[in-house]
Order: structure tokens, then sequence, then C-alpha cells
């Protein structure tokens, strides 16, 4: 296990060096930009950033070096410092985490149905409703559902917020800072959930739809199979043949897609940030490209900004194949880690 | 072998025209493609014809205007059908384009193996690792607003990743067995056996795979003109801005968004049918994979 997370460490920050180096040249040698990080030699903020590919690599190698201290991370725009990546992180995550607790449970509660009761009506509905969330997209229905909200909001419900995260506010210039009343730590949590539930609902509905299909088919299969028809012959109960016997084996398979899938939903996740407000990375990443609000396309582009979230957006990935590969090993003895 | 293949091909249309919910999706999917080919024909003025008469702005669905018309009087089912033809020159070209580059990448490391098996797959395993919507996002910002050409070479730039690792798993099953070695002891180049004898036998799973890839096209791309980075409505409407469009306009992004006067309408029509082609896609894609690999079909 040790070696395996090692290697797979190696791997993952020679990918994050390749895109973030590669993409640091094509956008310095390209762009100007209004903002300047710490580390941008005076004089040659504008236009563009870097005359030459070797001076893209300097300016690259100064972000690098400042991200253990986290410097790489602020940059400076207008005399504020901004592109606080770290709270866009933390709400995007939060996001992600939840939507991926109720696409699990969710797929498999309904998957398992599904296959359980296969060619019942029960299998013909689930299906017909799984193609329809599978092809809605997110942000489709996070808009439907926020018109939703606002609609029953009008009538005196507010369980769920309709916009923003609680207590923290993204200006235009891509900084965060505290804004709307603060309570105390179990105040701020149920504001989170609030804020959260309708977003990662909107987020998870078509990955549902899509997982819940693979995980009827697989477990299709393993219900078929030579061992569970031991099971049965052996006189074990149905619920136990289908929970114990072929839902374990099919976990692997189930688990492996929806973790691969995962570039997907954080690709969903910025949209649906979006149209929320959440404050997460696709709030951040809107601010910093600065094509929005005026309708004319992108001014400018921040290189060091657009480094951070590629290198975010890259890390989410990896770290969702590193558990998928970790989640198929303990699930199938017979796969082995290497 | 031709008539094996025939005989395969028959054998996947019949199974396929068993699924009539699949066979319903296909009529309805080519009803829609044909109807955005022909949106010059039935809409011959344009999709920007503006009606500034106050019996036509911002009306609500009518038989006049069966899908109502927006705030300066253009109707939307005009708008929709021009929508329509972008998005699927969009998404059927980049799928083709993408479907080729694929083929050739996905057979050539199959069949040699070797260094240029893992430089091919590690380049396709580093960009399918990355999120869609972030590569697409990318390459729009770094090259300007785009025209419909430009998101088709963009997607067919990179989408050949997904169809190079499933057409080169299959080519490198198929390259141990027999008829290659067959083809082989007769003398066949390596050109004749990859076009005459591997290829055909991995046709099932390009069309599988091609048409997946026109849904995922037809979402990215959604998805992309909803963060307003995708084709700008002034230069030709598209499902995916058609819909954003007219939710910026009720909502606003940037700042904590009003209640807007309920014009549903203009965004939701673009937006069912937008849905209508991803429902049929992806039930055509499962009942094709299906016809295929009966024994394996996700049901």
């Amino acid at each position: 296990m040790t070696a395996f997370l090692a290697r797979r460490l190696v791997l993952a920050v020679a990918v994050l060096a390749g895109v973030t180096f590669g993409s640091f040249v094509l956008i310095a040698t390209k762009f100007s930009s209004q903002c300047t990080s710490q580390f941008t030699p005076a004089g040659v903020a504008n236009p563009p950033l870097a005359g030459t590919v070797p001076q893209a690599g300097s300016l690259y190698w100064d972000w690098v070096k400042g991200i253990p201290s986290g410097r790489s991370f602020g940059v400076v725009c207008g005399g504020e410092t901004t592109s606080q990546v770290w709270p866009a992180f933390v709400h995007t995550g939060a996001l992600l985490g939840a939507t991926a607790l109720i696409v699990l449970f969710a797929a498999l509660a309904l998957g398992t149905l599904a296959a359980a009761r296969a060619g019942s009506a029960w299998d013909t509905s689930l299906r017909g409703l799984s193609y329809a969330a599978w092809a809605v997209p997110p942000f489709l229905l996070a808009i439907i559902l926020q018109s939703v909200l606002r609609s029953v909001s009008r009538h005196g419900f507010h369980w769920f917020s309709i916009y923003g995260w609680p207590a923290s506010c993204l200006s235009g210039a891509g900084a965060f800072y505290p804004c709307g009343p603060t309570g105390g730590t179990a105040h701020h949590l149920l504001e989170i959930l609030r804020a959260l539930t309708v977003p990662a609902v909107a987020l998870s509905v078509a990955f549902i739809g899509l997982h819940s299909r693979y995980l009827r088919s697989s477990l299709l299969v393993a219900l078929n199979a030579p061992y569970t028809t031991t099971a049965r012959a052996k006189g074990l109960p149905e619920r136990t043949v289908v929970l114990k016997h072929a839902l374990r084996n099919s976990l692997a398979t189930f688990t492996s897609a929806l973790l691969l899938d995962f570039g997907a939903i954080f690709g969903a996740a910025l949209a649906v940030d979006v149209v929320f407000g959440l404050n997460g990375l696709g709030s951040l990443l809107l601010t910093e490209v600065g094509g929005v609000g005026g309708g004319d396309g992108p001014r400018y582009l921040n290189p060091y900004a657009i480094e951070t979230l590629l290198a975010t957006a890259a890390l989410f990935v990896i770290a969702a194949s590193v558990v998928a590969e970790i989640a198929v090993a303990s699930f199938d003895p017979r796969t082995k880690l290497r | 072998m031709t008539s094996a293949r025939r005989g395969l091909a028959a054998q996947t249309l019949r199974r396929f025209a068993r699924r009539p919910v699949a066979l319903s999706a296909l009529l309805v999917f080519v009803a829609i493609l044909v109807g955005g080919a022909l949106a010059h024909v039935i809409a011959p003025n344009g999709w920007n014809v503006i009606d500034l008469s106050p019996t036509a702005l911002h009306r609500a669905p009518s038989f006049a205007h069966p899908f109502g018309t927006d705030e300066i009087g253009r109707d939307v089912l005009v708008r929709t059908l021009y929508g329509v033809r972008t998005t699927e020159e969009v998404a059927l070209a980049g799928a083709a384009i993408a479907a080729l580059l694929g083929v050739i990448v996905g057979a050539l490391a199959g069949y040699y193996g070797g260094w240029l098996d893992a430089v091919l797959m590690r380049v396709s395993d580093l960009i399918t690792s990355f999120p869609a919507v972030i590569l697409t996002l990318a390459a729009i910002v770094y090259l300007g607003e785009p025209f419909p050409h430009d998101l088709i070479l963009i997607f067919g730039g990179y989408m050949w990743a997904v169809v190079a690792r499933v057409v080169r798993a299959h080519i490198a099953s198929l390259r141990e067995q027999d008829f290659v070695d067959a083809a082989r002891a007769l003398g066949a180049s390596d050109a004749r056996i990859l076009v005459r004898h591997l290829l055909p036998n991995v046709g099932g799973t390009i069309l599988v795979a091609a048409t997946a890839l026109v849904g995922q096209i037809v979402l990215i791309d959604a998805t992309v003109e909803f963060f307003y980075y995708g084709l700008p409505a002034s230069v030709a409407p598209s499902l995916g801005n058609l819909v954003t469009a007219a939710v910026q306009v009720k909502f606003g992004f940037t700042s904590n968004p009003t209640p807007g006067a309920g014009s549903w309408w203009i965004w939701l029509f673009p937006g069912l049918v937008l849905v209508l082609i991803l429902v049929c896609v992806n039930l055509v894609g499962d009942a094709l994979d299906a016809a295929l690999n009966p024994t394996t079909a996700r049901g």
C-alpha cells in the first residue's frame, strides 16, 4: 500500500507539474494580466506577462517556490489581495462531498431495488426515471430548482437557502470577505446545510440516474453467478443473498465507475456553484477570467490564479482515481495495488 | 468474412429493432436533427427577426408562437430550431472528428503495442483525467471567442482520447486471434490487416462510443455556454446559449439575484429540447450497446 501510494504521488506530482507548466507558459506568453503576483517583476505585467518561454518558465518557478508558504495563492489586483483559493476550495469540496454521499446512497438503494425486482413495474419505472435524470444537465436542474425555491419562498417556505454561502461573500476582484449574520458553530453548520442541500441534490440527480443503472447491471450479473445460486441453495433469505453476497461483489465495479466519473461531477459542480452563488471554484473561475458581467468576453487572464484552479481540478481528479483504486482493491481481494 | 459481417450487422439491427423504446428514441432524435438541418427552410427569415409590435413582445406560448416570444419579439421556436442546427453541427462534426482520430490512435496503439502504445495511452490518460468542462473552457479562453468550427476542432481535438481507449482495448484483444495470424501467414501487410480484418470487427464499439460522444459534446457545450464562454448568442443561437442567455436576463449571475418576472418559456423550451436530445442519445447508445453485446448489456 505504501509503495502504491508513493508511486501514485510521484505520478500525480509529475502530471500536476506538466499541466501547470504547460498552461502557465501558454497563458503568460499570450495574455496580459491586470493583476500581478507578488513575484511579478516590475514592468512585465502588461502586455504580455512574459515575452518568451524562458521568461515564463522563470515566473512559473517563482510561483512554484511560493506554494509551500501559501504566497502563490495570493494575487495582488489593484492593491487588494485576491484569488483566495482556499475558501473556494473548501466550498467546492463541501459540495462535492455532499454530492458523493447522496449519489452513493441513492444509487445503491435504487440500483439494488431495480436489480432485486428486475422486470417488475418498479424496475421499469426506475429505468425511465434514471434515463430522464441522466439527461438533465445539472446546471439546468439547478436553475429549475432555484426557480422553484424562489417561488415557494414567497409563500413562507425558507428551509433552504436560495443563493450564497453563509457569512462569506466574494468581491468582483476575487476576494472573500465576511458578510451577513454570523452565529455560533452549530448555527453556522446549520446554515451551511441549508445552503448546500439543494445544490447537492441538483448536482446528484444526473449521476444517480447513471450510476444506479451501472449498479443494476453489475448486480444482475452477480445475482446470476454460481456463488449466488449456492447461497440460495443453502436456504439463505433473498435479502441476505442480495445484500451480503451479490451486492458486495458488485461494489468494486460500482465504486470504481463512480469515482472515475469524478471529473464530470467536478465540471458540473462548477456550474451548480455559480447558479447558487456558493463562492466555490466555479464562482472564482468566472471572477478570475474576467469575462462575465460586461458580456464582452474575456478581458484579461490571471495566470497565477488559473494555475491554482487547474492544479486544484487536477488534484481532485487524481485523488478520486487513487481512492477508486484503493476501494476496488478493498472490495475485490483478487485486485492488487500496483 | 463479408457475409459473416453482414449477418452480424443484420442480427444487431434485428436486436435493436426489437426495442420499441430505443427505436422511438432514434426516430425522435432523427426528427430533431432533420428539423434543425431544415431550419433555414422552415424559417427562411432567419433567427434574428425582431418584432417590436406590442402584440409580439414577450408573449407566452400561443398558436401564433407555440414557444412564445422573447423580450424583443423574436420567436422562441424559430430560435430553438436554429439552436438545434448549431448544436447538432458542433456535436455531430466534433464526434466524427474525435471518432476518426480515436480510431487511428487506438488502432495503432492496440495493434503495435510497445512504446507506441505506452506513449499514446499515457497522453490519452492525461487528457481523460481532466474534467472535460475545464479542458473546453481552457481551450476557449485561450483561443478567444469561438465560432462553431472552433468548437468542433476543440471537441474533436481532445475527445478522441475516449474513443482511442476503447478501440485500443478491442484491437489489442483481437490481434492475438487466429484470423489475424492467418492473414499474416498469407502475406497481408500490417495496414491491410488493420483496415480489412481488424477495424471492421471494431465497428460496433466505434459506433457505440461515437454515439456516447454526441451526447457528451451536447452536454459539455451547453455547460460551457452556461459559463458564457461558448458560442456567443450574437454569432448563432445554440441550445446552450439560448438557455443561458434567457436565465442571465432573468437572474443575473454575478450578484445576488432578484426574483424575475416569470418568462419561463424563453429558457424552458430550448432546455426541454436539449434534455430530449440527451434522453434519445442515451437510449439509442444503450440499445446499440445491448444489440451488439447481448450477453453484457446494461439493460
